[in-house]
């Protein structure tokens, strides 16, 4: 098991307050594989430094938790797959 | 002979920060010119360690849009 951070930023169109149970239901995959999700921090509507997909806005959110390398990959991925993800960030803070 | 005065050391302005996160903007913001690239030690006057710390975390902002990529000012 491994601790990592998972910044993810969402498409700016979606409403703040589901923010929060959709990734929700993205990080079942970390507690099936027996991994804990530690925190979800939503920060909320921000301006990007520059456009993604055409868009000057996204919703940011960090998510701490602890997992084997392989699920945070398939979690990593299907992030990934789902159009209303800009964009994520998987970061070990041990090691960063 | 005219001898070089050995220009003055720099204080360093991140001795009370011991992590440098890629989420935490506002410090970066010190380290980056108005234009957005990264600034050289000559002028940060941090430690080559630091320094690393510093240009590896501003990566990690600019892909994550937190700061921008180096650009001439927009017309």
């Amino acid at each position: 098991m491994r601790r990592y951070e998972v910044m993810v930023i969402l498409d700016p169109s979606l409403d703040e307050r589901t923010v929060a149970p959709s990734l929700d239901q993205f990080l079942t995959v970390v507690r099936n594989d027996g991994g804990t999700v530690e925190k979800v921090d939503v920060w909320g509507r921000r301006r990007l430094a520059y456009d993604i997909d055409k868009k000057s806005e996204g919703i940011y959110a960090v998510i701490d938790l602890s997992a084997e390398p392989a699920t945070v990959k398939e979690l990593d991925r299907q992030m990934n797959l789902n159009e209303g993800i800009l964009r994520t960030k998987v970061l070990r803070p041990d090691v960063h | 002979m005219k001898t070089r005065r050995a220009p003055r050391r720099k204080p360093n302005p991140l001795l009370d920060v011991d992590s440098i996160d890629y989420k935490d903007t506002n410090l970066l913001r010190k380290f980056v010119s108005d234009r957005g690239k990264i600034r050289s030690r000559r002028v940060t006057g941090v430690t080559v360690q630091q320094q690393r710390k510093i240009a590896r975390a501003i990566k990690n902002a600019r892909e994550m849009a937190l700061l921008p990529y180096a650009s001439r000012p927009s017309a």
